[in-house]
């Protein structure tokens, strides 16, 4: 192999950039939701009420923190890209995944979209295989993309021969 | 034999009607004895004595409804087999009906437990491998059949296009004389059987039932059999146990050993007597085995993908492996089902399971033999990095155990003891106290560290991937450790993962992600070039336009060490 070493390059494409608002209201919501537990006790009960406090501040910091680091560093990682072959994507923030996928093996291709990617106008698009490893998502794409991704991905996978398996 | 074999291939047919009799049998055989005890018990009774009368006409009762409530189940199924396709309506009240392309069928797999053979019954469970769709269940269950249409079911199933009319109708003799033997069982063989860590822990398990049994009767359990055998009393024991507990604890062990080799020897030769595995002209594999529940599996060459080589770590010290399928199809439920569906073997000698796995991948020089490319040095020290921890988190431990135990000794010990006496009889955590030494704790831990550095050696050791001819490999595992060949054209995707740490390190997990089997197989904490490369090499042209090619400028070191 002498000096030369292969590398992953990153898909050609990032996510749309209003995942980002996505990623942290997703994010604040459930901060809020986590630190809800300590919190009503904390007002609730009187005699070890600075015991919940602490708790409660603690969680509400570390909730805080993954909100605003969070969505910035998924932005930086969550790309994807389809050619005629295959479906390349990347994701993840700091435990991070690379999937590719041939066209042939492609079985199924469809959008979902959450009431809250619905807010921001976005869309996922899920890539089944046959494998138990799970399928593909491209999270956080422009609705009309999205919609346009998956005829493109339609169109080629009947195009292309093999048995999905 | 019955009449049903001669009927034509898309007939609807029927369970057979000996079914009925079949789990009114079990039944029988489950409620009789307990309607029997409760009679004698209420006859016993100082109550009415037309208590006692009740259980035998109720169990009666019982019985003849749910036989009743068989027999309508049992009209309600009907199957058939088309030439495209395999179809089947059920249900009473919510019915049911499902359609299966033959195309589709994976594996067949005919069981026959003791009470239904009797019958002439078996149970046939057609595999699908339609997993990955909607949740439903991916299998078709006929319970029960005559064997004749089972062995009728499990070669139309497999049977693909047009066949040659001779072989269809002659059945047995025409096409077996062809078969092929893959493996048949060597009695010898079960002399691996009992090299389990299980061994232990089911003789454990044995004895703290009957310690348990005594413990619930109040410890009169004890007391009758010792009276009625002039063996000694609870007090003259526990003096014995303290004098002799050098010799009691190795003697227990034993046991204990002892135990577990019978109960696994048992459980091996009933599930693997008989083992015959062949693979027949059309390709289709085919295991039999089992004394008291035979089972027969037959998976469609097609669908067999890969083997695993499995080598638990005892196992692997006397020299012994097991091998098992990686096919789609065979999945059933959860992972444990899945795992017993797909055993090919039993446990065997090393060199054997070898040459079965290969003959098995239709290779010849088996993809197992030379030794797979080692992962590199920073794998090892992730896994030293790992077991550093561990160490110490033992040291700690030892530490305040050995506080408790200072403690238990000292202030404590007069209450302890005395609780113990009254809860188990006998002192003997306290007794243990006074007798043993506080640094035992610290020569323990250390004994333990040194162990979790062995076992990361061990691990690192025993990673490994490879890419052959038509196979792609990869080996893993420490406490058990399987080496998995995939054909290379069932690869059906690339994941790479990467935690911080492997990031830090120029490592990643590169899984080849396939319908069949567990559905990805992961060459671990491989070098992130290495690995890409690897994968370039058994699937080319799939990974190829989003790899890139760059001066190694942090040089990551990618030499092996260990051999």
């Amino acid at each position: 192999m002498s000096d030369q070493v292969l590398r992953l390059r990153p898909p050609r494409h990032r996510v749309d950039r209003r995942a980002i608002m996505w990623w942290t209201t997703r994010a604040l919501m459930t901060t809020v939701a986590v630190t809800a537990v300590p919190a009503v006790p904390a007002v609730l009960v009187e005699p070890i009420r600075s015991w919940f406090l602490l708790t409660t501040a603690a969680v509400a910091a570390v909730g805080l923190a993954v909100t605003v680091v969070m969505p910035q560093w998924r932005y930086r990682v969550h790309r994807w890209e389809v050619t005629d072959t295959a479906v390349y994507t990347s994701s993840g923030w700091v435990w991070q995944e690379w999937r590719v996928a041939p066209m042939s093996r492609i079985q199924t291709v469809d959008t979902a979209r959450g009431p809250l990617q619905r807010v921001f106008g976005l869309s996922s698009v899920t890539v089944t295989t046959a494998s138990a490893a799970g399928p593909i998502e491209i999270s956080g794409l422009d609705h009309t993309l999205a919609t346009e991704v998956v005829d493109q991905l339609t169109e080629t996978t009947e195009a292309t021969p093999g048995d999905a398996t | 034999m019955s009449p049903n074999e001669e009927e034509p291939a898309g007939a609807w047919q029927g369970l057979s009607r000996l079914s009925v009799w079949a789990d009114a049998a079990v039944g029988v055989l489950f409620t009789a004895p307990v309607a029997i005890g409760l009679t004698i018990g209420l006859a016993l009774a100082p109550w009415a004595w037309w208590w006692a009368v009740l259980p035998v006409p109720a169990a009666v009762l019982v019985l003849a409804g749910t036989t009743y409530l068989d027999l309508l189940r049992l009209r309600a199924v009907r199957y058939r087999v088309t030439d495209e396709r395999m179809e089947m309506r059920s249900g009473l009240i919510a019915k049911a009906y499902r359609s299966i392309s033959r195309e589709r069928v994976r594996s067949v797999d005919v069981a026959a437990p003791l009470y239904a053979r009797v019958f002439g019954l078996c149970t046939v469970t057609v595999g699908t491998g339609e997993a990955a769709g909607a949740g439903g269940s991916e299998q078709l269950q006929l319970q029960f059949v005559t064997a004749g249409q089972g062995e009728q079911l499990r070669r139309e199933l497999l049977q693909r296009g047009p066949v040659p009319e001779a072989a269809g109708e002659d059945g047995q003799s025409g096409s077996e004389g062809e078969d092929e033997e893959l493996a048949r069982l060597d009695p010898r063989w079960f002399a691996y059987a009992p090299a389990t860590g299980a061994t232990l822990g089911i003789g454990f398990g044995v004895l703290a039932t009957l310690a348990s049994i005594n413990a619930q009767t109040g410890g009169e359990g004890w007391e009758w059999l010792s009276g009625r055998f002039g063996l000694p009393s609870r007090a003259e024991i526990s003096s014995f146990i303290m004098g002799r507990l050098l010799l009691l604890v190795p003697g227990a062990l034993l046991a204990l050993l002892f135990l577990g080799a019978v109960v696994t020897l048992a459980v091996a030769v009933e599930t693997w007597w008989n083992y015959r595995l062949i693979r027949q002209p059309d390709g289709t594999v085919r295991l039999r085995r089992g004394l008291l529940t035979s089972v027969s599996l037959s998976v469609e060459g097609r669908r067999l993908n890969g083997v695993t080589l499995r080598e638990p770590f005892v196992l692997r010290s006397v020299g012994g492996a097991e091998v098992r399928a990686v096919a789609t199809g065979l999945s059933a439920g959860d992972d444990e089902k899945t795992a017993a569906k797909s055993r090919l073997s039993p446990a065997m000698p090393g060199k054997l399971a070898r040459k079965l796995a290969a003959a098995l991948l239709r290779t010849t020089g088996s993809p197992f033999d030379p030794a797979p490319r080692a992962h590199p040095r920073a794998a090892l020290r992730r896994r030293f990095t790992r077991a550093g921890t561990a160490a110490l988190a033992g040291a700690a431990a030892a530490g305040g155990l050995a506080w408790a135990h200072v403690q238990v000794r000292g202030p404590w010990s007069g209450i302890w003891s005395s609780v113990e006496v009254e809860t188990m009889g006998v002192p003997l955590t306290s007794g243990a106290a006074e007798g043993a030494p506080v640094w035992g704790w610290f020569a323990a831990a250390v004994l333990f560290g040194a162990a979790a550095f062995w076992y990361a050696a061990g691990s690192y050791r025993n990673l490994g991937h490879a890419v052959h001819p038509h196979h792609l490999v990869v080996r893993s595992g420490m406490a058990v450790r399987t080496t998995v060949a995939v054909e290379r054209s069932a690869v059906i995707g690339w994941r790479i993962t990467r935690s911080p740490f492997q990031r830090r390190l120029g490592l990643a997990d590169v899984s080849a992600t396939t319908a069949a089997g567990e559905g990805q197989y992961t060459a671990t904490d491989v070098g992130l070039g290495q690995g890409l490369a690897w994968a370039d090499e058994a699937v080319p042209d799939l990974l190829a336009p989003f790899v890139e090619r760059v001066e190694d400028q942090d040089g990551q070191p990618e030499r092996p060490v260990l051999p």
